[in-house]
This record gives C-alpha cells, structure tokens and sequence, in this order.
C-alpha cells in the first residue's frame, strides 16, 4: 500500500515537472506534450459552494489520469489543464469568471454552468468564439435563453427536466403500488422546464401532485401536511439537498415513517443526510446515481467504467481519505472526452469552429455511454441527450444502486 | 517657485490644485480606453460605476432622513422594465432604456406618497419588505419575467454616422464604459446641483431636525418624496444599464445583499458628499471585492472583504467616510495646515 | 382551521423568533444600535455547539450554555473592539453589517460550507394521540419558555436588571443614580449575544448547520421587533408569535404564496400602526 503512494508521487513529480516544463518551453520540442487550459466556471463559495467543491477532486483526478497518456491530435502530444473560478452562483460572477478565463488565461474551452448563469457566461464566450461545454440543457429546451444564431460555440449537457421525468419513471417502476407521487421545488425552479414535465407524466399516466415553496425554506411542516392531504406517499424533489433533507426528517417526526423520500440530483454525502435528517429517518432515501460503472441496463464502455474506477481510487488517495462522491462522472468527464474526439476528428486544438464543427452531429463514445450528438435536428446545435436515469439509496450510510429507467428524449 | 506659489495664492489655490487633480483623474478614467481595451478591467469598471449610480441614490434618499433598504429593488425594475418592453414586446432599445428609469421613479414616487410617512427603522423595514416583494414577483409572475431563468437580453443596435461605426455594443465593453460614465456623470451633475441648491439644504434641514423643519413651515413628506423619487428614477436606469451589459436580468441579480452592498459603499465612502463619497465607495469596494474573488479559498475573500470594510471604518475620524480623506489629504499632509484640534484628538 | 400539528409547529418557529428578537431588542435599548450580525452569532453559536457535541463529547445542555458563553465573550469583544471604536449609528451599522460577511467567511473556511447536523441529539418523536412532536422541537419550545421565564425575573428583581431598564428608559437619569452605562452595555452586549448562540445552539438538531443559516432568522427577529414596536421587549415576544403563526399558517393555506403575503401583512401593520404595535416604550 505504502509503495503503490509512493509511485503515486513520483508520477505526480514527474508529471509536474512535465507540465511545468512544457509551459516554459511552449513549442521548442515537437515531442513534448502542449498544455491545453480548459476553464471551470463553478460556485466554490457561499451557500452553494459545496456542489462546486465536491467534485473537484474527482475532475483533477480524472484529468491527471488521461494527461498521464496524453492526447494526440494531428501527431502532437497534449496534457489538459483545468482552471476553475469561482462565479459565486450568480449571474454577474459568472460574466466576470468567463472574461477572466477568455482575456486573462486565454482558454478557448469552459466547461459550465448552472443553468440560471448561462446567459451571462453565453453572452460572454460566443462572440469570443469559446466553447462552452454547459452542465445542464435547461436552456435548450423551446422557450429557453439558447438562439441557435447567437449563440453557435454552445454545447449543452442533458436537460435537467429530462433526467426528472426519467427519475420519476424509476421511481414508480421501483414501487408500482405507490398511491401518489409529490413533486417538490422551490419557486426558482418555475417554469416552462416544469410545464414539459407535467404534461410527459399525465401522458405516462402517473399520478402526481405538485407543490411550492420558497427557495430558503426550512420548515416543511406546512408543504408536507398539503402532500397528505393531497393523498402522496412519495415525495420526489427537484434536487434541492437542504429541502430534501428537510422534508425527510420532518415527515419522520410528524408520523409518516412510510413515505417515500428522494431528490433529483447527485446524493452529496450519504452521511450529510444521516447527520442532519437522523440514522432511522434517512433509510431509503432516494436519489439519482452518477457512478456508471454497475449499471444494470446503460452500456458503458468497459474501458471507461476501469477508468472511472481507478480516477476515484487516485483522488481517495490525493485528498487522503475515500472518496465516495460520484457526482464528478456526471458531466466534464463526459464532455471533456467529446472534446478531445471532436479535436482528433477536427484535427486542431484551437480552431474552435473546426471543433464546433465536429461536435454537431458527431458521435461520441464517453464516460456516460455512446452518444450522437443532435446536430441540426432538434435546436440547431450540439445538445446531449441519452443520460440514464439512475437511482440510488442509502443503506446503512452507504449509497447503493438501487434502479434506473431509460431515457425519453423530446422529440 | 516660491513666486509661482504666491501668485497662485492670489487665485485661492489651495481650492483650484485639488479641483484640478479630480479633473485630472476625471480625464484619466476618460481617456483609459485608449489606453487598454482589457475587458476584465473596463467590466469592473462599468459594474463599479453602476453600483455608485445606486449608493447615490441611497445617500440621496439618507439625506432626507430615511434609510432605505430597497434601493436594489429599483434597479430590478429599472432592468426588469427594460427587459420587458425590448425582450417581451420587442420595443427598440433607446425608448424602453428612457422609459426604464421613468417607471422605478414612478413606482418610487407611489410607494413614496405611501410609505414616507413611516420614519426610522420601520420606513427601513417597508423598503426591504418592498424590495423582497419586487424579487418574489420577479420570480413567480414567469409568463411575463420568465422566472429563475431570467429575460436574456440584447445589446444595443450599433450606432453609426454616415457609414462610420461610432459605437458597438457588442464588439466590445467600450461603448457600455462610456454609456455609464454618461450615466454617473448625469446623475452626478443632477445630484451635486441638488446638493448646493436650496433643495439640498432643505433636505439636510429635514435630516437634522425633522421636527424644526417641520415647525419653518417646511412640507417634510414633499421633500422626502422628491428626493425618494429622483432616487429611483436614477437607480432604474442603473439598473437598465446593468442589465444590458450583463444581457440577463434574474430575480437574484437585485436583492436585499446587493441594497446592503449599496449603503456599504454609500456609507464607507462618505454620506457628506452626495457625489464623490459614493463613487469612492463604489469603485473602491466593487474593485475589493473583484479582486478578493480571485482568492481560491472558499470564504477568504468575504472574510477578508468584512475585516477591511471594518478596519477602514475603525480607522477613519469618527463619523467620516473616505471622502473627507481627500480634504484632509490637501490640509493636513500637502498644505500642512495648523489647525485648531477639536476633542476628537482626545482618544 | 388548520391541523393543530400546524399550530404547534408555527409555536416552534415563534419560539426562534422570539429569542432571537429580544436579543435585539435588549441590545437595541440600551446601545442604541441594532446589531445586524445579530444572526451570525445564532450561526457561530450552532457551530460551536456542534463542535461541542461532536468533538469534546460535552453534553447537549451544557454545550448550549457553552455556546452561549462563548458568544457572549465574542459579544463584548465586537462591543469593545469595534462598536466602541466606530461612532455614529450609521457607521456601526455598515461595521455590524461588514461583520456579517466576516463571519460568514470565517466560518466557510473553518468550519466548510457542506451541510451537517446533530439529528442524534434528543431523538424520537412524542406522540400525543394521533399527534406526533419531535423532542427536538419540545425542546426549543421549553427552552424558549425557561429564557422568558428567567429573563422576566432578571429584568424586575435583580438590580441589574432593573438598571437596565432605567437605562432603557432614561440613560441621562440612569447614570445620575450611579449606573454605568458603559459597564450595563458591555453586559447587554452579552447577554443579547448570548440569546442569540442559544437559540441557534436549541435549532442545531433542527435545521442543519452551516456558515449561512444565520440570515433567515435575522431578518425575521428584525421583522419581528418592527411589528412589535422598536424598544419594547414584549412587543419583540407578540411580534415573534405573530411572525410564526402567519408563516406555518399562511404556508398550509397558500404554499408558495404565504412569503409575499407575510411581506404585505409586515407593511400593512407598519402602515396602520407606524410605531409598530406596541409602541417604544419597555415594559
């Protein structure tokens, strides 16, 4: 065990030195490998903070683990480096980290944002010619911020809405005696999003009841007592980890031991929910699962699913404890390989309409299965589409997998 | 030289060099476009002059003797006005961005004739009632704000005379750092002209002694309105500005921390000076805080930001902001002034 | 009429404002400033119980007296180190407000911004027929009763309690009788800070802890003495129990909607009694 952390850190100084050297030598040696910057817009601070923190160790893992072969286009060697700025959840830190990335660190890559963001950075990268890789397609759905004219260097992730209705389909798969299914969001969810999912589950005949609350919100008292009365006995939120917890510990205290509790959204910490919502109360809480690699029905690569083994066994041992948190899979993985293929297919790592090129339409083999881009047939860009709906649940203060339901894509 | 500082003497010049190095600097930030073009530096800028616009208008409204806590909420409807009426109803960008402002400061003028007559810490109380009601409207009426998502807006078409391009907006921050310079420096004009007229001494009487004022026959709702109303007018179109220059409004862009951001800035730049202690605050503390995001730990930055707005305010003279510095500046360290020490010495 | 589960949980929610309402208050009457940070010692007081519990293994009562003395000392340091030093309402109130994002950031990079809570402490749930309570919330409410209760006699029968309300009431006339301001202050500071550590430390098991949960309560203690009438302390405690009834109430009739209406109800109030309801006087 000892020697295997000591290579680790011979490897790590090696690596350093490589990429330290390969940023004082640029292009001198055509076989040293070219560092390519790619730009993370994340909250890291304030109330949200911890959902831009938590991945972290599993980006840098992953990435010193492809840098660790490297990436060949048109015959040169590249390393990937990742810049991460705080936006501060907001609109404005958003716009500022985008500039600094573009016009201080000069990337031509970022990988982001929230969806309530996107806007602001979009409006930022696009006349910049940047590509910008979106964790969520919120704002591709009709309706939403994308113009397809304006905004032509966009690449979307999956629409959370999407994921809800097929977390949703799980859900009722995994408890078909169910008598009512609750859905929960704050009011900053409201909207269009909201709407499709509506109609897709009156269409799927499930019988749901839907209730608001202010974002902030801590007592549920009053929402869980409009969810008996409505006749729920699920209450599935719309990935709100405070809520969640929340609404699973107080339908505890008022007596309704049975219900059913879960979250859109990647589970944090299995023992955030223990701590905060009790051992008892937490049993069975439900939420959707990013580690991909024991699927019962998604085919993933193989050789991906050791990859994404073996990067969360390198970031247990960086951070020095294990390291459960899967939410990292979920999606600069994913778009970082979509990247890399539509660059060898392009040729280039700095032609970005070359790779924009590459990307519509094209079809990518990721960490989160085999995807083919939408190219021009739905919104006129790439969108991603074809994220399982997995779920998982905690057991004891494990997260486990628990059952999933394929993907229902808009037409 | 000692003939040139005699001569100057004549013409009063421990008032003209002061004068003239504000121009100087005036002329500076003028001119720094041409200097660089660094879109990281010019958007600060532009956001920073933006907030002073708001800290004015607070200053502007403490004056009278209220303290408002909802002075964002006029920029949110300054910008969700603007909005509206170029996203929603397709109007054309100058009209609506003229209507903006007018419309916060009719809403500021209805809620003014409403709530003024609240003094004290309850009129401050109604105005973060008021500026979480405008954020929950924002938020829940989504046929109309789209909600969260927020209205996404487009700049300004390109202004070109005869074949030339004079400005466009979306090639570069350029015209948006001029836009706002035009924007503080009317506001600034506007505000520093109400300063010096009766109007202003008027509203500094109703601050000092509501009661007296009140007793010479001064009508105090009047003043506080009026005062309450130019407030918002100029705060909407801060907000109009910001709104296009960041192309999205959201509900969370205006709420009650940034009306706190404001009176910070207001208050640490000095409320003596309805003018310069406002743009010192702003620059000076959105400037801070850009910079102190750059730190990776999570929560230095506001750890750090919080400890100097509290060292500066421990350190300056008592019951002063930044702005007196600069005439202590020219009295104390460049004229090197004896002058007769009050108490404050004392401590 | 709403399920009295409704009702018991808008007593439990009344019960935060309210402590933390007379905290401000308290502190309010005889410094003559309101402290907006008010809230992060109710947050700095849950970490530290959190911390209490979990790391020394002090049990919960005496780690929520240990939170409240240790706020308390905070208390009067930020009185002595900084609202001393800063003169003007005005500037102590952008000093107080400052504090706010120092001890939230502080707190980020102490204590980490994840969620983490203290469900072990007094688990179970009490039920009355067909009425389950959790202990935890039994708790708050017998706290809060044992704070009214220890507060009234601290306030009418001990000579520093009836010094304080001289001072409240007349300080020129106090300090003519030998009170010292400056000494009863440093005390109120305490004491207000204190409330405020306890009843974060009492909602810990509630709500999760984290650097941020202090702005919720703030803003609704501030709602709370501004409907009760500025200075009064009773007022502070019927503006609390007002505050959160409405809200639970409000909530189980209208959901989403109840925020808006306890928003136009706290201007209504403010509108037809602009002294607030119980004027500003201290009983």
């Amino acid at each position: 065990m000892k020697k295997q952390k000591f290579n680790f850190t011979i490897l790590m100084v090696v690596f350093m030195f490589l990429a330290v050297s390969a940023v004082f030598t640029t292009t001198a040696f055509a076989e040293e490998p070219t560092v390519i910057k790619i730009g993370n817009i994340s909250p890291l601070s304030g109330p949200a903070g911890p959902w831009g923190q938590a991945p972290m160790p599993g980006y840098d893992a992953f990435i010193a683990a492809m840098n660790k072969e490297g990436v060949v286009v048109n015959g040169k060697k590249y390393v990937f480096k990742l810049i991460s700025v705080d936006d501060q959840n907001s609109p404005e830190g958003g716009a500022r980290a985008a500039k600094r990335l573009i016009y201080e660190e000069k990337v031509k890559f970022i990988l982001g944002h929230w969806s309530w963001n996107f806007p602001s950075v979009a409006a930022v990268t696009n006349p910049a010619k940047v590509i910008l890789m979106t964790r969520t397609g919120n704002e591709a759905v009709p309706g939403g911020a994308y113009t397809p004219k304006k905004m032509p260097y966009t690449v979307f992730g999956t629409p959370s809405h999407e994921r809800f209705i097929s977390s949703i389909f799980a859900l009722v798969k995994a408890y078909p005696d169910y008598s009512k299914v609750g859905i929960s969001d704050s009011t900053l969810g409201k909207g269009i999003g909201w709407d499709y999912v509506d109609r897709e589950l009156a269409k799927a005949g499930i019988r749901f009841h839907h209730e608001w609350y202010p974002p902030g919100t801590q007592d549920f008292t009053p929402y869980i007592t409009r969810f008996k009365e409505a006749g729920c006995d699920i209450v599935f939120g719309g990935g709100d980890v405070m809520a969640a917890m929340l609404i699973l510990k107080q339908r505890w205290e008022m007596g309704y031991k049975d219900w059913k509790i879960g979250t859109a959204g990647a589970m944090l910490d299995p023992k955030m929910y223990i701590g905060v919502s009790g051992m008892e109360a937490s049993q069975g809480f439900i939420s959707q699962y990013d580690a991909n690699w024991n699927f019962k029905k998604t085919i993933v690569n193989p050789k991906y699913v050791k990859m994404c083994q073996t990067v969360q066994k390198m970031a247990s041992d960086a951070i020095g404890k294990p390291y459960n948190y899967t939410g990292w899979i979920e999606w600069v993985p994913a778009h970082l390989q979509i990247l890399v293929q539509a660059m060898q297919k392009a040729n280039t790592v700095d032609d970005t309409a070359a790779i924009m090129k590459a990307i519509r339409g094209g079809t990518f083999d990721t960490v989160s299965g085999k995807y083919t881009m939408s190219g021009k047939k739905t919104y006129g860009a790439a969108v991603v589409f074809g994220n399982p709906g997995v779920m998982s649940q905690i057991k004891g203060d494990k997260e486990v997998y628990f059952s999933e339901s394929p993907w229902t894509p808009i037409p | 030289m000692m003939q040139f500082f005699k001569t100057i003497h004549l013409m009063d010049y421990k008032n003209i060099v002061p004068k003239l190095v504000i121009g100087l600097v005036v002329a500076a930030i003028v001119l720094l476009p041409v200097v660089t073009k660094d879109v990281v530096i010019l958007s600060m800028l532009i956001f920073s002059g933006l907030w002073a616009v708001a800290a004015m208008g607070f200053t502007l409204v403490l004056r009278t003797g209220q303290f408002s806590l909802g002075q964002s909420a006029f920029m949110a409807i300054g910008g969700y006005t603007c909005a509206i009426l170029t996203v929603q109803m397709d109007f054309p960008f100058w009209p609506s961005f003229l209507l903006s402002g007018i419309i916060s400061g009719l809403v500021a003028f209805l809620l003014g004739v409403v709530v003024l007559r609240v003094g004290g810490i309850y009129f401050s109380i109604i105005t973060l009632a008021l500026g979480e009601i405008v954020r929950i409207i924002a938020l829940n009426w989504e046929s109309v704000t789209r909600g969260s998502r927020g209205l996404v807006t487009s700049s300004p078409l390109p202004i070109s005379i005869f074949g030339w391009e004079l400005a466009n907006f979306d090639a570069s921050p350029v015209p948006y750092f001029y836009f706002m310079l035009c924007l503080v420096a009317i506001t600034g004009v506007v505000f520093w002209r109400i300063g010096d007229s009766r109007l202003g001494q008027i509203f500094a009487g109703v601050a000092l002694n509501p009661e007296l004022a009140e007793h010479q026959g001064i009508h105090l709702m009047k003043y506080r309105i009026i005062a309450f109303t130019i407030a918002g007018v100029f705060t909407g179109y801060a907000g109009a500005l910001y709104t296009h220059f960041l192309t999205v409004i959201t509900p969370m862009v205006f709420g009650l921390w940034q009306s706190i951001q404001a009176m910070i800035m207001s208050i640490v730049g000095g409320i003596s000076s309805l003018v310069g202690g406002p743009i010192i605050g702003g620059v000076l503390l959105y400037g801070l805080g850009d910079r102190l995001s750059r730190l990776q730990t999570p929560g230095l930055s506001q750890m750090v930001f919080g400890a100097t707005v509290v060292l500066v305010l421990i350190c300056l003279p008592k019951g002063t902001g930044l702005v007196e510095l600069w005439d202590k500046f020219w009295k104390k360290v460049v004229w090197r002034e004896v002058e007769y020490e009050h108490d404050e010495m004392e401590d | 009429m709403p399920p009295a589960g409704i009702w018991i949980d808008g007593l439990a929610q009344s019960c935060t404002y309210m402590t933390m309402a007379f905290g401000m208050v308290l502190v309010f009457s005889i410094l003559g400033i309101l402290n907006w940070a008010h809230g992060q010692f109710y947050m700095l007081g849950s970490i530290l119980l959190y911390y209490a519990i979990t790391a020394a293994g002090i049990p919960f009562p005496a780690g929520l007296l240990l939170a409240g003395l240790g706020m308390a000392l905070l208390g009067i340091i930020v009185k002595v180190v900084i609202i001393d030093r800063v003169e003007g309402e005005l500037y102590v109130g952008a000093a107080t407000l400052a504090l706010i994002f120092f001890f939230e950031g502080l707190a980020s990079l102490l204590f980490g911004m994840q969620d983490r809570g203290l469900s072990m402490v007094l688990p179970g749930v009490l039920e009355m027929g067909g009425l389950s309570v959790s202990y935890q919330k039994v708790a708050v409410i017998v706290f809060t009763l044992v704070v009214m209760v220890v507060m009234y006699y601290v306030l009418h029968f001990t000579r520093m309690g009836k010094a304080i309300r001289a001072v409240s009431q007349n300080p020129d006339a106090a300090s003519l009788y030998g009170i010292s301001v400056e000494r009863l202050s440093l005390v109120v500071m305490g004491i207000g800070c204190a409330l405020a550590a306890m009843a974060g430390g009492i909602m810990a098991p509630v709500y999760p802890v984290n650097p941020f949960i202090g702005r919720a309560p703030m803003i609704m203690a501030l709602l709370a003495i501004v409907i009760g009438g500025l200075g009064s302390l009773s007022g502070a405690i019927v503006g609390g129990l007002i505050l959160g009834f409405l809200h639970s109430v409000i909530a189980y009739y209208l959901s989403y909607l109840a925020e808006v209406v306890l928003f136009v109800l706290v201007i209504i109030i403010l509108l037809v009694k602009p002294q607030g309801l119980f004027g500003a006087s201290i009983k």
